[in-house]
């Protein structure tokens, strides 16, 4: 499983190449790999449908969604009305509140400080006050 | 919207009772509700066309926490995975007991964790079927969160509901609960090894969920033993 996460991590740091890669294979099979680990997060009561693994210090919000098919880093935190699928969340990440993310990458230490967003098959990274600040690349 | 109000709605409709809302809120909230309902509808037919379209006999379970709902399935699943592939989905609150006891008899499972929802809901099915290929299943069974309120709000598009009651829940326990067994195919009345020893009439039962509901297939069940589980099989078409 980590083996996969490195990879995906070493795809993403050139962001001019992660159109012509070969992430969504990467995805694929690291998620077919994943297992769950749902009990060592902190905050309210989300719905999990597995598999979601979070690594430790995971913070969740109020009504949020998770799964199948995520995996969210250390120190990440969730906020309120988020529903994550297919995706992965590298370390220290913030999601702002009601996000919606399917088949997504967000790069670590990513930090999105504004509500509302849909979005699919793409890499999200950095740090963005407003909506229009996301740096956001379509695979 | 102001966010106080915005909470406000979110509030209500968590406790899923337009009572609550304020004069000034309630035709939101009430329209709320509705289009909640009219989503899961249309994602429940989109489910049960998918599920047709690959010849897959779709099953949801629904009753109270410890009326055998599991242990039936474990009994199902052990004959059934022997001719055929079978998926099952647990709903629980938190956990994956009920999945890992299913597990044992060679169905693959998917566990969902609703955290504080009472029930399973069109959504939850769909996305776990949306990431899978329906061609490698026959059956599905679904077992919904342990309960006889929540589940009778959404549909979840299978070909059949079944809920399940045990005798030790008391013979009011179908009277209690309309809501579900107007809307359910079989009635499973499990537990019945105890009848002697608890004395619940369980000629009630059945004459209740009759009366909800001329249409319904009433058996009496014990998990325990095997007592007609031969009959519900057939039930289920198998």
């Amino acid at each position: 499983m980590k083996q996969e996460l490195t990879k995906i991590e070493e795809v993403i740091v050139k962001p001019e190449e992660i159109k012509e890669s070969n992430i969504q294979e990467l995805m694929d099979t690291f998620f077919s790999k994943l297992k769950n680990r749902v009990d060592n997060y902190i905050g309210d009561y989300p719905t999990f449908i597995e598999p979601v693994y979070l690594e430790d210090n995971v913070k969740i919000g109020d009504d949020v969604l998770l799964g199948p098919n995520v995996y969210i880093g250390a120190n990440s935190e969730i906020s309120d009305y988020v529903e994550i699928s297919n995706t992965i969340i590298f370390d220290n990440v913030k999601i702002g509140e009601n996000f919606k993310l399917e088949n997504c990458i967000v790069a670590k230490d990513s930090s999105f400080n504004f509500t509302e967003l849909n979005v699919k098959k793409s890499v999200l990274m950095g740090v963005a006050n407003l909506k229009n600040e996301l740096q956001k690349i379509g695979f | 919207m102001p966010n106080k109000e915005k909470l406000e709605i979110s509030r209500i409709k968590e406790v899923e009772s337009t009572n609550l809302a304020r004069d000034e809120i309630r035709d939101e909230v009430i329209e709320t509700k509705k289009a909640v309902e009219r989503d899961n509808n249309l994602i429940a037919d989109k489910i049960h066309q998918d599920f047709l379209n690959n010849s897959i006999k779709s099953f949801d379970i629904v009753g109270a926490i410890g009326a055998g709902k599991t242990a039936l399935l474990e009994k199902i699943v052990e004959i059934l995975t022997q001719k055929y592939r079978v998926l099952v989905i647990c709903g629980d609150i938190t956990t994956r007991v009920d999945a890992d006891r299913i597990e044992k008899h060679n169905a693959e499972t998917i566990q969902i964790n609703t955290g504080r929802e009472c029930a399973l809901n069109a959504y939850h099915i769909h996305q776990i079927i949306k990431n899978k290929n329906l061609q490698n299943y026959d059956v599905i069974f679904i077992e919904n969160v342990g309960n006889l309120i929540c589940p009778s709000e959404f549909v979840l598009g299978t070909d059949k509901r079944i809920t399940v009651v045990s005798i030790t829940e008391g013979e009011w326990v179908i009277e209690k609960h309309p809501m579900l067994f107007k809307m359910s195919d079989i009635a499973v009345i499990n537990k019945i090894d105890l009848k002697e020893r608890l004395g619940t009439n369980v000629e009630k039962m059945i004459n209740d969920a009759k009366k909800f509901n001329p249409e319904i297939e009433v058996i009496t069940t014990s998990a325990k033993t095997g007592e007609n589980m031969d009959k519900l099989l057939e039930l289920l078409g198998f």
